[in-house]
């Protein structure tokens, strides 16, 4: 690389512990930061501890279209449409920080983040190579994840017309139940 | 209440708005736009007041943060959800994030 100065390097680095912190995962560390292969599984087990996880990234736009990943989808890529119209912010920066925001949404509703960093900016490439695209709900008019090349003339979101098995996890569940047992006692 | 008290606390809540407006912005641009729903060119003009304008601007009789919920959200978050909140409020959310900015009036 022409031009390597400390001052950038340093500033990758910050991106790189910054970026790990939030989950993100090897193959988005190459993508998005200008350091090396050999430096980042090292800073990923100087930040996190372990070594990082490896194997290849989730590559189907298909888990976006579920019921409970595609709320969590929709709003991630509506925060994200946000800062990019408006706070006129681009690439890694504009995923980062929406995903902070959203992270701060769950959070708040003390709801378990289901999308992680790493598929939060899949889901950004998803959307830049149009496979995936955002449709209206007739009913409610927010913004929803969807396939490209469909007709959604009459589409209505999930959280309009929840399905009937939505949501009714193992895990919720055992959670009712737990509760339930806590008010017994 | 009367009057004075009103217009007191109509001052009170200008300030404490445009101060805390301010110092998201000063803090980080990028959020403080999605959270104060406000277009950049609002955000500068409120990120470069003055303390002085900043009091004179607090100091009238209308309330300078406004309503962010059209009745849809509103009704959102309100009906059909009795049983679970979280969804109202991420359908809120969702709707709330697809809303434009709140842009100057030219």
């Amino acid at each position: 690389m022409a031009g390597k100065s400390l001052v950038s390097e340093a500033r990758q680095t910050q991106l790189a512990i910054d970026l790990i912190q939030h989950g993100a995962r090897l193959q988005l560390l190459e993508a998005e930061t200008t350091l090396s292969r050999e430096r980042l599984p090292k800073l990923y087990k100087e930040v996190r501890g372990v070594s990082p996880p490896k194997g290849m990234l989730p590559f189907s736009t298909d888990w976006f279209i579920s019921w409970q990943p595609n709320i969590h989808a929709s709003l991630y890529i509506d925060i994200h449409r946000y800062l990019l119209t408006h706070a006129e912010i681009r690439g890694i920066e504009a995923t980062l920080k929406a995903f902070k925001l959203y992270l701060e949404h769950c959070q708040s509703n003390h709801a378990e983040p289901v999308l992680s960093l790493t598929r939060a900016w899949s889901l950004v490439r998803f959307f830049d190579a149009r496979l995936l695209q955002t449709t209206p709900c007739t009913r409610c008019g927010g913004h929803f994840v969807v396939h490209s090349l469909e007709l959604y003339s009459n589409y209505v979101c999930g959280l309009c017309r929840v399905p009937s098995r939505a949501g009714k996890t193992k895990k919720a569940a055992e959670q009712a139940r737990a509760v339930g047992l806590q008010r017994a006692a | 209440m009367d009057n004075a008290q009103l217009l007191n606390e109509i001052r009170e809540t200008n300030l404490t708005y445009l101060l805390l407006a301010q110092r998201m912005i000063k803090d980080d641009k990028a959020a403080a736009l999605f959270r104060l729903g406000i277009t950049k060119e609002a955000a500068e003009l409120i990120e470069a007041l003055s303390p002085a304008q900043l009091l004179k601007i607090a100091a009238g009789n209308m309330l300078l943060c406004r309503f962010r919920f059209d009745n849809r959200i509103l009704g959102d978050m309100l009906t059909g959800y009795v049983k679970d909140k979280i969804m109202a409020s991420s359908h809120a959310a969702v709707l709330m994030a697809g809303q434009g900015a709140e842009p100057i009036a030219a």
